[in-house]
């Protein structure tokens, strides 16, 4: 490589490496470790125990089970809602495209954090949504402990946070897909006597598929880091029905508050969540994702 | 010419109904924050009798509020996250944009480099953080404000890179090339003649690493848990604690952390979903 193209990309690459490199390589020295700050005074090398460990812990099993239950929630719920929203806000008929496109990004723009405080005081027992509820003559919920009865049910209210806030942008995204698509061929196809209905199902749809893909595996991997409105919101409670795997390694590594508090379990629990979020990656995500073509395309 | 007018009536409706609907709990938020004491959890959309009482509370005298706690004025975290934010913009847009237009003209590191850099994006951060934090405390960083700027462009750098390569692809290569040939280096043609073509890009670039680093909150929850460095997204967490919620300041300091987002995500709709979607979706 020639010297002053070098000079470009040394300071991020430097920058880069120093912030990825030596996390890698002191989560895989840790994971070998046992190191509880509470108790221990320095860390000691276990050899595989933290791997045993894993092996026979139901809460971390729970914690990547839960991960994914949230995942498969969010994900469909808001790429499907997200898909609706598009077909209807890029009809010809909707007056104040523009001015609406512009009030839906309010959610995604929105931190997390404070997305997780506006829906925890909704939620909240004696909340505005459980007064509605009450004002139209239907029972207060316990939405954070136990909604209907089962604690279980918090995830579907975690849930609703993360679609609340993430389908603008698929609706956004499938928008602008559906408008990529030139209108010269779906107008030559209702002349042809199709209806709005099938443009949409056997032109429009398919064309904007790769987008739609595209667009459902980001909130995918996306949703394998949900973590603010968890903190904000349930702090992976009640009990650790919450508690996914980021969470999981929040509470064993840094809480230390988890049974199985320790910094070096954490670091295993760490590779395990960046090795899972790795495969996803590059299974799926980059078999669409054409950097070449993109870039030098 | 009947039925066009009652389908674009139905349909502006429909519309114009889902998104009330849909920003009815932001809405809530921000009647709330009017809202005295009184009035504070009832599920209104207007407040009986609005106040300026919270947002005088969170911005200048700060509150006390018997054993729902206590909290400062907003004033030193609003700072933090500013400097926080604005240090973290500029540096990941330049650097950003340095990194893209090596990839996107001389190829450097192939496309292994630039998968790479994508893939730093996908990267859950809780799984790296606590080798982060002892880096920082290894550089005596740890809880200022320069541990943050050093660590925030793990999040902020993949975008900025990926959408400089998208802005710097509008930049024409016949003049690059003609300086070249005058003896200008790689760097002299990238700051005096590709940088100032692509200064709208560099513009957006910058408010995207800014709005992320503004919204960040694990990271310095984690690097930054004192007073000296903490941002506005951890100072947010003031308000609702053990003791309860402290519902109208809450709800102002919520109105004032999304306000300079919500804007500058405005300023660059445009862009908004090329940029999130690492230039995928133009």
């Amino acid at each position: 490589m020639r010297r002053g193209v070098l000079a470009l990309i040394l300071p991020a690459l430097t920058l880069l490496l120093l912030l990825t490199i030596y996390p890698t390589i002191y989560l895989y020295m840790m994971m070998f470790q046992s190191f509880n700050p509470l108790i221990d005074f320095a860390p000691k090398f276990t050899g595989l125990d933290n791997f045993v460990t894993f092996a026979n812990d139901p809460e971390a099993w729970y914690a990547i089970g839960i991960m994914f239950l949230l995942t498969t929630i969010t994900v469909p719920v808001a790429v499907g809602l997200g898909i609706l929203l598009a077909i209807i806000f890029t009809s010809r008929y909707l007056q104040g495209k523009i001015l609406i496109r512009s009030l839906m990004l309010i959610p995604m723009s929105i931190p997390a954090v404070i997305v997780g405080l506006n829906w925890k005081m909704i939620f909240f027992t004696y909340g505005p949504l459980n007064a509605f509820l009450q004002s139209i003559g239907l029972p207060p919920q316990p939405w954070l402990s136990a909604p209907l009865g089962d604690p279980f049910k918090v995830i579907f209210v975690l849930a609703i946070l993360d679609i609340w806030q993430w389908t603008p942008f698929v609706m956004l995204a499938v928008a602008s897909g559906i408008e990529s698509v030139p209108s010269d061929i779906r107008e030559a196809a209702s002349l042809d006597g199709a209806s709005g209905w099938s443009v949409l199902r056997h032109i429009t749809l398919p064309m904007a598929k790769t987008v739609i893909m595209v667009i459902a595996l980001l909130r995918l991997i996306d949703s394998l880091r949900i973590f603010d409105i968890i903190y904000m919101l349930t702090f992976g409670g009640p009990g650790n029905i919450t508690t996914t795997l980021p969470f999981y390694i929040y509470k064993v590594g840094f809480t230390l508050t988890a049974a199985k508090a320790n910094i070096g379990y954490a670091a295993l629990l760490s590779v395990i969540l960046l090795a899972m979020a790795i495969t996803l990656v590059l299974m799926t995500l980059m078999r669409l994702f054409k950097v070449e073509r993109i870039i030098w395309g | 010419m009947k039925k066009t007018h009652i389908l674009t009536l139905v349909i502006s409706l429909a519309c114009w109904l889902v998104c009330i609907a849909y920003l009815t709990p932001f809405l809530w938020m921000i009647a709330t924050s009017f809202k005295p004491i009184g009035e504070w959890a009832t599920p209104e959309l207007i407040p009986k009798e609005p106040t300026f009482k919270n947002y005088y509370e969170v911005l200048i005298t700060g509150g006390i509020y018997g054993v729902r706690g206590h909290f400062p004025p907003i004033g030193r975290y609003l700072m933090n996250s500013l400097i926080v934010s604005i240090c973290t913009s500029l540096i990941t847009s330049i650097l950003g944009a340095m990194t893209a237009y090596a990839i996107l003209r001389y190829r450097a590191g192939g496309s292994m480099f630039a998968n790479w850099i994508l893939s730093l994006r996908m990267i859950p951060a809780v799984a790296i953080l606590y080798p982060l934090v002892v880096l920082t405390r290894t550089l005596g960083l740890y809880n200022t404000l320069g541990g943050l700027i050093l660590v925030y462009p793990l999040v902020t750098f993949p975008i900025t890179t990926w959408f400089m390569i998208g802005a710097l692809k509008s930049v024409p290569k016949e003049t690059e090339e003609a300086a070249m040939l005058d003896g200008c280096s790689e760097w002299q043609v990238f700051y005096k003649i590709v940088l100032p073509q692509a200064s709208g890009g560099l513009a957006t670039a910058a408010i995207f690493a800014f709005l992320f680093s503004w919204a960040e909150f694990l990271i310095p929850l984690l690097l930054a848990p004192g007073e000296a460095a903490m941002p506005l997204t951890v100072f947010a967490a003031y308000f609702s604690n053990q003791y309860g919620i402290l519902w109208g300041p809450l709800a102002a300091a919520g109105v004032i952390i999304s306000i300079p987002v919500i804007t500058l995500a405005a300023a660059i709709q445009k862009y908004l979903i090329r940029g999130l979607t690492m230039g995928f979706v133009r």
